[in-house]
């Protein structure tokens, strides 16, 4: 089936998304990425996966409303949509279930 | 002041992005850019600007619509995806062009990458536009002419003190000795360089003392191979290694590891030591010497030298530091660029081994004519289809199509089957490395470069565009009205056609005559009466006792002595005949090579060979008069001499025997007698005077200067008569270690030294033999490809001719008649272009074969025989198609 797989980066992405709630735009995604992770994205990364991710299903996205700093552009923000909270709490069950695993192996 | 993004930048991405995602990614970079401008400043937020617009030109975010529609990227698509269905809908052509064009793209690749790899030698060295070797040549009053590329050990000095343009000279020189650590010890190459040696050259230190890696005594550098040789996986830094140098065990420690050099490097060595050992190894003479010769010298000259000038004042310093001694009329030292070491054999052998520029050229040649015959092939098989096409061609032009836009739309196809052959050949040339260097015993590494790609996507142009151009402009000229007609189109293409043929069958015949050739003198090298027999012989270099005087007399005779040992181990044997003592064996072109010098200037240039008095009679050499030493004869032993026939001849003795050679200063000797000439060098070489001795002493009396390239250490040898010769060595295996225990066997077969001589020679013939094959493969696809067409379209004359009662001969008759001319013309063109390429190879050799009759009656049979197969078989299976099927298709 389409979509049901999710690499890495996707993920990352659509944790950041679900958890900035409803403020979650290329730029905050970005730079709330950075802030908690230390990684620098590029912000064109961040566009082709959001793209790919609403394509997937995972995501929905709606218009902001104008903003002068922007040169009037609207902002695009983005929401998690069911499949998006399913796949993520499948792949969060998955690895805590490996994780628990590898406790029990070193203890 | 507000500042804003670069204006090119924002149209380029309103240009191509998609309109819907435009508004909030236009938004989010400008943020970017803002916070940049706040960050850091106005330039840095401009580049990261155009950065990001260019990062975010993605399959997903452009527009998809009217934009991209332009008419060239449609036609190419639409010409790209009629060429895919014309390929397939005529699947056994296209598949007959493919592999006749990945064939030849595969040789070409493949020895494409050779011959870059041969010409790019020592291009590695960031500094190689300011690294020169030195040579020296020394020409005398009586015309006698030295001329080395190894040079007198005082040059590193003389350079680094009289020449400000010299930034440093560094100094190379090879020795054997017994190198291990403990008691295991083998014979191995020892290097000894200049300290600065690693400053010069690009060989990267990547271990241990990078600063200074020859800094002391006794400081010893490895390669990484050799590191892991000797150690194993243990690290080598601060081991050490044990050397005998002279008569003790010298200690040395490990300092650095260097990087193996490139296969691309002349200079090759595993293990090196510091040349201030040299005040040890050699004595103040060799050490001030102006004219013996042993370390090849190498300067790094400062940016924009003059080397002419440093040429200039070379020779008038060093003639005036030598002074009048001898008659020395010139005194040349030259520079020579490192570059340039590997492909010139103009200068004399150093070192490094040098390949023959001729063998790159020839070979570079042959992988151009295997492309252009398989171009040739997809042009003939396309003009061939023409006649298929011209219906096409007719209702497009009719429909409005125009000239150019035809030749576009063929040359697309013939790019897209380029393109399928390159990337199949470039994957089965990979492949094919390791028998490619199997095959010619070479080192063809292949190392990705990014400039690759381009060279990969032009290759496919250029080749799709010769490959296709012809048959493309033929089909666009077709006229309209003619093809839709129905009538048979264009005759007068068929000339060119005919000669494209002629020519692909000419470039064939021609390789095959080539090999045949090559095939020849090579037999005729290997197979050669020469003078001597060889069969089943075994060499065994002999050693002095560990101790020994130093002189090379009393080296050689405790050698001997040694030797006398094995000798007598060996002859329990009944299998093992014909044992024998000499200083050198056959198989090597390097015997010594010594000048005597007499009071009034006369010079005489001979070999000297120091063998036992069985050498002669063990290897059959011939006496064309008097005798052979006597054993056990004392005079003999000590004044003794044979000479070889071209001896005799060069100082002038009509009747030698029972007198002395002309030259006065030789010691007492006497001639005993004259063998013929044989041929102890390769056939690459004239027979020098040689004088073959059991005791040397009477001639170096006579000696002033000499050049023994060869290792002059007695050497035994044996014929083994038995049925298995692996038994041979096994033999000598358990006697060697009986009777001595702690020294390495150093052992080879005869007739493979005689044999490596000619490798050069071998490894030419093997490849140009491929070569040769898959040229034919490829002319017969062509053939093949030409014969169905051409028996397509005479289905129906083919059928009527039956009817009327002809056989399968008068049908063969008839689809050879055209065939059997071009094969003819051909050949007779191939006839002067073959004589005189392969007369001017076949110069390369002293003793060389005739080019004969017979190998044009061969290669033209091939050509015929292989042009008969098919045709023969098509012939045959179109004869057997019953006439009814045939003639109801109207």
């Amino acid at each position: 089936m389409k979509g049901e797989s999710i690499g890495e980066l996707e993920e990352l992405v659509l944790l950041t998304v679900g958890s900035l709630m409803d403020k979650a735009y290329a730029v905050a995604i970005l730079e709330e990425i950075k802030e908690r992770t230390g990684r620098k994205l590029d912000v064109t990364a961040v566009h082709s996966v959001l793209r790919r991710l609403e394509k997937k299903g995972f995501t929905n996205s709606t218009m902001g409303g104008a903003t002068q700093d922007r040169g009037g552009r609207r902002k695009r923000y983005f929401t998690l949509t069911v499949a998006g909270r399913k796949i993520i709490d499948e792949t969060m069950v998955t690895r805590m279930e490996l994780y628990k695993k590898l406790l029990m192996a070193t203890q | 002041m507000e500042s804003h993004p670069p204006k090119w930048a924002d149209r380029i991405l309103e240009w191509y992005c998609n309109p819907e995602l435009l508004e909030d990614l236009q938004g989010d970079l400008h943020e970017i850019f803002k916070g940049t401008v706040e960050n850091k400043n106005e330039r840095a937020a401009k580049w990261l600007y155009a950065w990001l617009v260019l990062r975010s030109f993605r399959w997903s975010a452009i527009r998809k619509d009217q934009a991209l529609k332009n008419s060239f990227t449609v036609m190419t698509y639409n010409n790209l995806k009629i060429a895919v269905r014309v390929l397939w809908k005529d699947r056994l052509n296209s598949g007959i062009n493919l592999v006749g064009l990945t064939i030849g793209i595969t040789c070409f690749l493949l020895l494409g990458l050779y011959v870059k790899q041969e010409v790019s030698f020592d291009h590695f060295h960031r500094q190689k536009d300011n690294i020169y070797r030195l040579w020296l040549k020394e020409t005398y009053n009586n015309g006698n002419i030295f001329f080395n590329s190894v040079t007198p050990p005082r040059f590193e000095v003389f350079f680094e003190e009289n020449f400000p343009e010299v930034q440093t000279a560094v100094q190379l020189n090879f020795n054997q000795y017994l190198v291990g650590t403990g008691e295991e010890k083998l014979t191995d190459q020892v290097a000894i360089i200049s300290p600065e040696f690693f400053e010069v050259f690009d060989f990267p230190v990547v271990d241990g003392n990078t600063e200074e890696p020859l800094g002391s005594r006794e400081s010893i550098v490895l390669s990484q191979s050799y590191a892991k040789k000797y150690f194993g996986d243990r690290d080598p830094l601060g081991k050490t290694l044990g050397i005998e140098i002279l008569d003790g065990t010298r200690e040395f420690v490990v300092n650095a590891i260097f990087r193996d050099p490139p296969v691309t490097s002349s200079i090759q060595f595993d293990m090196a030591i510091s040349n201030v050992i040299n005040d040890e190894i050699f004595g103040e003479r060799y050490k001030n010497a102006w004219f013996s010769v042993g370390p090849e010298t190498y300067v790094l000259l400062k940016d924009n030298s003059d080397t002419e000038k440093i040429m200039e004042k070379a020779e008038q310093v060093a003639m005036n530091l030598i002074g009048e001694s001898r008659d020395l009329e010139s005194y040349r030292i030259g520079l020579q660029p490192i570059t340039d070491i590997h492909l010139n054999p103009a200068i004399p052998l150093g070192y490094a081994p040098v390949s023959n520029p001729q063998y790159i050229f020839i070979l570079g040649a042959i992988g151009l004519l295997v492309l252009i015959i398989a171009c040739v092939n997809y042009a003939t098989l396309s003009i061939g289809q023409s006649m298929k096409r011209g219906k096409e061609v007719g209702v497009r032009k009719v429909l409005g199509a125009v000239k150019p836009g035809l030749i576009l739309q063929y040359l697309s196809e013939s790019i897209l089957m380029v393109l399928i052959a390159m990337v199949t050949g470039t994957v089965v040339a990979t492949l094919l490395i390791p028998t490619f260097n199997n095959l010619t015993n070479s080192n063809l590494q292949i190392v990705f470069e990014s400039w690759h790609v381009l060279a990969f996507i032009c290759g496919v142009l250029i080749i799709g565009f010769i490959a296709g151009i012809y048959p493309s402009l033929i089909l666009s000229n077709l006229r309209a009205l003619v093809t839709l007609r129905g009538g048979s189109s264009a005759g007068n293409k068929h000339v060119v056609r005919q000669g494209l043929m002629v020519f692909q069958f000419l470039i064939t015949i021609f390789l095959i005559s080539s090999t045949l050739i090559m095939r020849k003198q090579v037999n005729f090298l290997q197979n050669e009466d020469l003078g001597y027999t060889y069969k089943s012989a075994i060499t065994a270099r002999l050693f002095p006792r560990p101790g020994e005087d130093t002189t090379f007399i009393s080296r050689n005779n405790s050698a001997m002595a040694n030797g006398e040992l094995l000798k007598s181990a060996l002859g329990k044997y009944p299998e093992i005949s014909d044992i024998a003592m000499a200083s050198h064996v056959f198989g090597s072109n390097g015997w010594a090579k010594l000048v005597a010098t007499e009071e009034d200037g006369t010079y005489w240039r001979f070999r000297l060979l120091i063998a036992d008095p069985y050498f002669i009679p063990s290897f059959n050499i011939k006496m064309s008069d008097g005798r052979n030493f006597e054993t056990g004869n004392i005079a003999d032993e000590r004044q003794g001499v044979i000479i070889n026939q071209a001896a005799a001849d060069y100082f002038g003795m009509e009747d030698p025997v029972g007198k002395r050679l002309t030259p006065k200063e030789f010691g007492e000797h006497i001639v005993l007698g004259v063998t013929e000439d044989f041929h102890y060098s390769s056939l690459h070489h004239e027979v020098d005077p040689l004088i073959i001795v059991q005791n040397p002493r009477p001639i170096f009396e006579g000696v002033s200067d000499g050049d023994i390239l060869d290792d002059p250490m007695p050497k035994l040898m044996f014929t083994y008569n038995g049925p298995n010769i692996s038994k041979a060595f096994d033999i000598l295996e358990t006697e060697w270690n009986n009777v001595f225990p702690n020294a390495e066997l150093n052992w080879s077969f005869l007739d493979e030294r005689i044999k490596l001589q000619y490798e050069n020679e071998a490894r030419m013939n093997r490849l140009v033999s491929t070569a040769t094959i898959m040229s034919i493969v490829i002319a017969m696809l062509g053939l093949i490809g030409l014969i169905i067409l051409v028996i397509n379209s005479k289905v129906k004359e083919i059928g009527i001719r039956k009817v009327l009662g002809a056989g399968t001969i008068t049908l063969f008759k008839l689809l050879y008649r055209n065939f059997g001319i071009q094969i003819l013309i051909a050949l007779v063109l191939s006839i002067p272009v073959t004589m005189w390429l392969m007369t001017r190879w076949l110069e390369n050799f002293a003793f060389r074969v005739n080019i004969g009759v017979e190998v044009f009656i061969i290669s033209g049979l091939i050509a015929v025989i292989a042009g008969s197969l098919v045709i023969g078989y098509h012939t045959f299976r179109a004869s057997r198609v019953n006439p009814v099927e045939s003639l109801r298709t109207e």
